[in-house]
């Protein structure tokens, strides 16, 4: 074993997701399994992908495969570095109190307005959780359980 | 949290292998012999991503195994450090919070990377944050977000007849949190509000 290139490339969630749904669904065709070891890691990591509060939970997509470029073009007045960028598309914040978390020194970088002005495209290219949907307790399973049944 | 590595490896195919296609031969070895593994200092493999060069298949003396030089693309999970990322709660000790997440469960926060005001509750064991006279708890699996600060790496070849037998294998690759700083924590206490 070598390592040629220890970092060629950085991957977010979705793109990750992407790939081993589609991996699985290849799988399933060709009706034959992957190593042990593979299909458990696989199973662990999207069980982990799609479990709330991450933003692939919800049903349906609110991610496309447009979504990458639109979100780096409208963001890339604020000049974000790439890190940043990854972790706005991993956890989708959606308050000023979240992103903050995520940016670093935002107080010092950008103005309030800059602040809910980034919020809202975040919002409007990835798209939020419905208000309605989970409660404050996180009952996200009661949520879904009542949502099927009306 | 998750990078693309470039690796280069010889894959050897076994005879009974002969049967699938080449190409899912190759996947399928270079899967079984990564996947849930972690590499020194690159991190925690998830899946092959792409093959993206093959010599041809050469059988040497001896076997029947046919052996394949390979370069080709995995998927590593390796959080940079400052990344904030989501983790459920595992168990919590007077030394600090244990994380998880479904994959990975070698997360730590240690006290120190707690907000201030924090204290552990022996009898219930687990640690509380005081907070404008509120109590909120850091129960067990309890989804919250956290900083990676530090990574932690043990090779566990083995040294060597010097190795005393017994002694426990250190987990290959830790992380270390911080949840000091303000929207890190218990997400309810953030998202709810």
């Amino acid at each position: 074993m070598k390592v040629v290139e220890a970092q060629a490339a950085v991957l977010s969630n979705y793109e990750v997701l992407q790939h081993l749904t589609q991996q699985k669904d290849r799988y399933k065709q060709r009706k034959r399994r992957g190593p042990p070891n593979l299909e458990t890691v696989v199973r662990e990591l999207i069980q982990y992908l799609q479990s709330h509060p991450n933003p692939l939970s919800q049903k349906p997509s609110t991610y496309t495969p447009n979504s990458i470029s639109q979100l780096l073009e409208r963001l890339s007045p604020y000049e974000l570095s790439k890190g940043e960028v990854v972790m706005i598309l991993n956890l989708r914040p959606a308050s000023v109190a979240a992103l903050n978390t995520v940016i670093e020194e935002m107080g010092e970088r950008f103005s309030d307005e800059q602040q809910e002005e980034m919020v809202t495209i975040i919002l409007e290219v990835l798209g939020q959780f419905e208000a309605a949907g989970p409660d404050a307790n996180g009952n996200a399973d009661d949520a879904a359980e009542t949502g099927n049944v009306s | 949290m998750f990078i693309l590595t470039k690796f280069s490896d010889l894959v050897q195919i076994s005879p009974e292998d002969f049967s699938k296609h080449s190409i899912v031969a190759i996947e399928d070895n270079i899967n079984a012999k990564y996947a849930n593994k972690v590499v020194q200092k690159i991190g925690l493999c998830i899946s092959l991503y792409d093959v993206l060069w093959t010599s041809e298949g050469l059988i040497g003396h001896g076997t029947g195994l046919v052996n394949v030089n390979v370069e080709f693309r995995m998927i590593v999970f390796r959080p940079f450090k400052g990344e904030v990322m989501l983790g459920r709660i595992r168990s919590s000790t007077p030394s600090g919070i244990h994380l998880r997440t479904d994959f990975f469960d070698d997360i730590f926060i240690p006290y120190e990377e707690l907000p201030q005001g924090a204290e552990y509750n022996h009898s219930e064991q687990i640690w509380i944050w005081n907070f404008d006279e509120e109590r909120l708890f850091y129960d067990n699996h309890e989804m919250v977000r956290f900083q990676v600060i530090d990574e932690e790496w043990h090779d566990q070849t083995p040294a060597g007849p010097t190795q005393a037998e017994d002694t426990p294998a250190k987990t290959p690759y830790k992380i270390k949190g911080s949840m000091a700083a303000e929207g890190l924590g218990v997400c309810l206490w953030w998202d709810g509000a």
